[in-house]
């Protein structure tokens, strides 16, 4: 009995060291704490890293100003942010510590729609704002009605409809045989599963086949071999980057060649053309940034990213650049930390950041308008619309 | 002797129970989470080791009894609107009969095979929900309504907690436990003596499995969201395993002291988010190599250590 | 029903591609067999091995299946402090100790991955990953028919090691028998530190194989892992040219699975064989009448 006790008083003193360790990390009074959650472990690592770079830009910037003016005085933001791992457990319990331990006054979003999803619900359940970027409008949507958590990302079905719009516009010449192949995750089921063979009929293309694969599948040998034998010659995927890398590879291996290649999703990071080599050429990808565009601080942005981190940058980290600016503004607007009035004012926002212009709609969501990029030696240029045109249009795929 | 002092375990344990009843009015916020997590994180090691204790059996299939909890019970309140009461019942069911369902094929494998087979069960049931759009495919399921506040949920994760716990102590201290300890040990001694081996190591299982798919339940409830990757994720086994191993493994204290390493080491590092995962991964594999009965075991073995020191002195 | 030429290609990847992760997963095989470790890193040292595969041709230009010897080596030279820093000071401790210690490994190699060389996905490029090799109404990719040659040479290899000479005599008396083996004047641990070796360097040059037949990037080791444990179980524990039965058969029967009810259901299909299997026989379906 005595050991049992002797136990309970060590479990005890455990569960002190416990506490001072949770004690870490407690705010100051004149700072203004926001928080985030972020992948920066697992498979999605390499989102996760992109964003952080652009919260912390965004926090940077503010701060180097002199921070924002709260009933009077100057405060400084302060930012913390907390790896998940990729795992939406541990996105909504690090969101759930940041509001209760870290006391934050308003957060920013994660990555993709399960992550995002994690740590809104807890947010909204809080009644704390959150802006997150990198959430596909209409997975989000379809969550529930939000009242406190806001996006800004592309839309699907505009998404969609660009390369349809920009093919046609391009005059590309096919025989109209299509062959989608599309994931099982939100936008994957939403963007292949619903929208394409919908546009494919306005658009006088005959759908000849539609695959739907798991997120961790590897092998594409079977789509890919009923494509061939049924002559698709335009190819819609909508994949994420290993799975991209994957099917361009095993196109090549199985000797299928269509005239017109377009991933969604996957094919947008530079990793997909390192990992590809010139078997990335032509490939078509929806952009929803570029540094070329003609936003206010976009070129710098990039050159920013590139000149501090060494890497090549990502459209990325203009939306969570972007997030984290609407989230400042609008408690400089507030003038106050008071989540309530925070809130008021991400709904008023209308401004045009390095992203674009952002408004959001009373479904808590703002488009970023689309262009259609082509991977050229590597790099890929703007072939569509023609206002924003880098580049000539790479047809058939070589 | 041994009822008395499993009388006294029991004793203790509702005298914590009632205690921590009343910690939503005086724990903050923050600590009735980490309280939250502490007792899902308990519940799942405890019934663990009501395996392993009482088989000798090595699962790594947690995460497939914590996923079907989840499931189960999304599945019903939003078709049926279940309260949640009876939602979690029904997702101790769910787990009870999976656990008899797979039980013939687990249990004709001994050792590794097991662990191998339970890993499989777990993967197997995660491509499933990925692969059927009915269950959501990868984009998983929401729960409609609102979830209850937290301290009701903590009251649910406290109440299965004190289940897993109860059940370990009339395991482990009542008469239960010599026939369990024969069936570990030596299943064919044990069918001589008259002993079922077969009923006793199916019972464990099921008991255990049901009390993982409730917390389950009660985890996916306080997500309001669910996904097959975050659900049926192997994290929630190794966790487990973690848990076990890093409070010490056969000891009463063991799931307890691990569950509350591990969130606590969790939390902590989540704040240095560069590294926090290989340093999980050292602490790890220092504790193993030098603490071999676990925190718990090297606590006891410096106790008399430090006394000799002082005697010495 | 897609037309007979893409079933036949189709099936006939499968059975090569089976062949290829034959390989990988006889390093776990060997060392499941003689040390009783379901080793959870075996599927980050693939990783392992399809990085050092990258590098070794980014700095020497070299291609990587020539330099596979050189590639195995340094792969099981990573392994090997991990036996004896690690694995050794466990033995007596049952098969969790070691099996956490192994996953907290790969947690670190993980981690470490990502900060060394980013969170992207790579891929060796090399341009006979790429090219479809044609014979009549079959097309296979002709990294397929090469990863499954070396696959098969090596598996026959280590085969012969294990069967023919003394360090194999050794290590079928480790495994039969550990404390036998001891008494019989059998270095258990010299055994079992080069099985594991030899394991790690299976995944090391499967690994390049994978890197170059597909991607890869820091986190891609638990599928191989799940896969390689699959086909460990189909072969029968330990047994060698099992193995490559094994991995021929899971390719099969994953590629029917795939043309019949979609290529999402492969990896279904995978685990529910490897569960029956279990259920009807553990020991593998080649099995003989083993301790």
């Amino acid at each position: 009995m005595s050991q049992r006790l002797k136990n309970i008083v060590k479990a005890g003193s455990l569960l002190a060291l416990a506490s001072i360790a949770f004690g870490l990390g407690a705010a100051r009074a004149d700072e203004i704490v926001i928080g985030a959650s972020l992948p920066l472990s697992g498979p999605l690592a390499g989102f996760g890293s992109f964003q952080q770079w652009g919260y912390k830009r965004a926090v940077a910037e503010v701060n180097k100003a002199g921070g924002i003016s709260i009933g009077g005085t100057k405060q400084m933001v302060k930012l913390i942010i907390r790896d998940d791992k990729t795992d939406p457990n541990a996105a909504a319990s690090n969101t759930e510590t940041l509001i209760s331990r870290d006391h934050v006054v308003a957060m920013l979003g994660s990555c993709t729609p399960a992550l995002v999803n994690a740590g809104a619900l807890v947010a909204e359940r809080a009644k704390k704002p959150l802006v997150t970027g990198c959430d596909p409008l209409e997975a989000f949507k379809s969550v529930r009605k939000w009242n406190y958590v806001w996006d800004l990302f592309f839309d699907e079905p505009e998404l969609a409809a660009a390369q349809f719009k920009a093919l046609a516009e391009l005059g590309a010449q096919t025989n109209k045989k299509i062959a989608i192949w599309h994931d099982n995750g939100p936008d994957g089921q939403v963007v292949g599963g619903k929208i394409w063979p919908a546009l494919a009929k306005d658009f006088g293309y005959e759908v000849v086949q539609n695959a739907e694969f798991p997120v961790d599948n590897t092998q594409f040998t079977s789509i890919i071999g009923e494509a061939k034998s049924k002559g698709a010659e335009v190819v819609l995927v909508d994949a994420i980057t290993p799975q991209a890398i994957a099917i361009r590879k095993q196109m090549a291996a199985a000797g299928f060649t269509p005239k017109v290649l377009n991933i969604e999703k996957g094919a947008e990071p530079v990793q997909f053309a390192e990992a590809l080599g010139k078997l990335s050429d032509g490939i078509l990808v929806g952009g929803y940034w570029d540094s070329s565009l003609p936003y206010p601080g976009a070129a710098d942005l990039s050159k920013a990213f590139e000149s501090e981190t060494k890497l090549t940058s990502s459209q990325h980290i203009a939306d969570s650049y972007a997030a984290a600016q609407i989230l400042l503004d609008a408690i400089a607007s507030a003038g106050s930390t008071d989540p309530e009035k925070i809130n008021a004012a991400i709904a008023k926002t209308d401004k045009t950041y390095a992203v674009g212009p952002v408004k959001f709609d009373e479904n808590h969501t703002a488009k970023l308008p689309i262009v259609s990029l082509q991977w050229q030696g590597g790099k890929t240029v703007i072939i569509w619309p023609k206002a924003a045109k880098t580049g000539e249009f790479l047809f058939p795929l070589p | 002797m041994k009822t008395s002092s499993g009388l006294a375990e029991v004793g203790v344990l509702l005298a914590a129970f009632v205690l921590l009843w009343f910690a939503p009015s005086f724990a903050g916020d923050y600590g009735l989470q980490i309280a939250f997590r502490v007792l899902i994180y308990l519940t799942l090691a405890e019934s663990w080791n009501l395996l392993a204790g009482s088989t000798g059996l090595v699962s790594l299939g947690t995460s497939c009894f914590v996923g079907l909890g989840a499931y189960v019970a999304f599945g019903l309140m939003n078709a049926f609107d279940v309260p949640l009461p009876l939602g979690l019942a029904c997702c101790a069911v769910a787990g009870g009969a999976l656990a008899a369902l797979v039980s013939p094929a687990l249990f004709r494998l001994r050792g590794l095979y097991f662990t191998v087979g339970t890993l499989a069960l777990a993967e197997l049931l995660r491509l499933i929900m990925v692969n059927v759009s009915a269950f959501g495919g990868a984009s998983g399921i929401f729960l409609q309504k609102d979830p209850p506040p937290l301290p009701v949920l903590f009251h649910y994760a406290l109440v299965v907690a004190l289940i897993a716990s109860l059940a370990i102590t009339a395991c482990a201290r009542s008469r239960i436990s010599v026939i369990l300890r024969a069936v570990r040990d030596d299943e064919d001694a044990a069918a001589q003596m008259g002993v079922r081996p077969y009923r006793t190591k199916l019972g464990a299982f099921i008991l255990s499995s049901a009390l993982v798919a409730i917390a389950g339940g009660v985890q996916a409830t306080k997500l309001g969201a669910i996904e097959p990757y975050g659900m049926f994720g192997l994290q929630w086994s190794i966790d487990v395993l973690s848990m076990v191993i890093i409070g010490g493994v056969g000891l009463r204290l063991g799931p307890l002291v691990g569950a509350l390493f591990v969130v606590a080491l969790g939390e902590a590092l989540a704040d240095y988010p560069e590294a926090h995962v290989a340093i999980a991964g050292v602490i790890l594999i220092v504790l193993i190599r030098f603490a071999p009965r676990g925190v718990v075991g090297f606590v006891e073995n410096l106790a008399p250590f430090t006394q000799k020191k002082r005697v010495a002195a | 029903m897609p037309d007979i030429g893409v079933a036949l290609s189709t099936i006939v990847s499968g059975v090569l591609l089976g062949g290829m992760l034959a390989l990988t997963a006889l390093g776990l095989s060997i060392v499941l067999g003689v040390m009783r470790l379901v080793n959870l890193a075996h599927g980050d040292f693939v990783v392992v091995g399809a990085y050092v595969g990258l590098f070794f041709l980014k700095f020497t230009g070299v291609d990587p299946l020539l330099g596979l010897p050189v590639i195995a080596l340094i792969v099981a030279a990573l392994a090997i402090p991990l036996y004896r820093f690690l694995l050794a000071p466990l033995a007596e401790r049952g098969p969790e100790a070691q099996m956490m210690t192994m996953f907290a490994v790969a947690i670190i190699l993980e981690n470490a991955f990502v900060l060394g060389f980013s969170a992207d996905t790579r891929s060796i490029e090399r341009d006979y990953a790429t090219l479809p090799l044609t014979l009549g109404p079959v097309t296979v990719p002709l990294i397929y028919v090469i990863g499954f040659a070396i696959a098969v040479a090596l598996i026959l290899a280590v085969h012969w090691l294990i069967s023919r000479t003394r360090f194999g005599r050794d290590l079928r008396a480790s495994a039969a028998d550990a404390q036998a083996a001891a008494t019989l004047g059998i270095d258990v641990k010299r055994v079992q530190m080069l099985t594991f070796g030899l394991g790690a360097a299976c995944a090391g040059v499967g690994g390049t194989l994978i890197g170059a037949a597909f991607q890869f990037g820091p986190s891609s080791g638990a599928a191989y892992l799940l896969n390689s444990l699959a086909i460990v179980v189909l072969g029968g524990l330990g047994n060698v040219l099992g193995t490559l039965f094994g991995g021929v058969t899971l390719g099969f029967l994953q590629s029917v699975g795939g043309l019949t009810l979609g290529d999402g259901y492969r990896d279904l299909v995978g685990m529910a064989l490897f569960l029956l299997v279990l259920a009807f026989r553990p020991d593998g379906f080649l099995a003989r009448r083993r301790s």
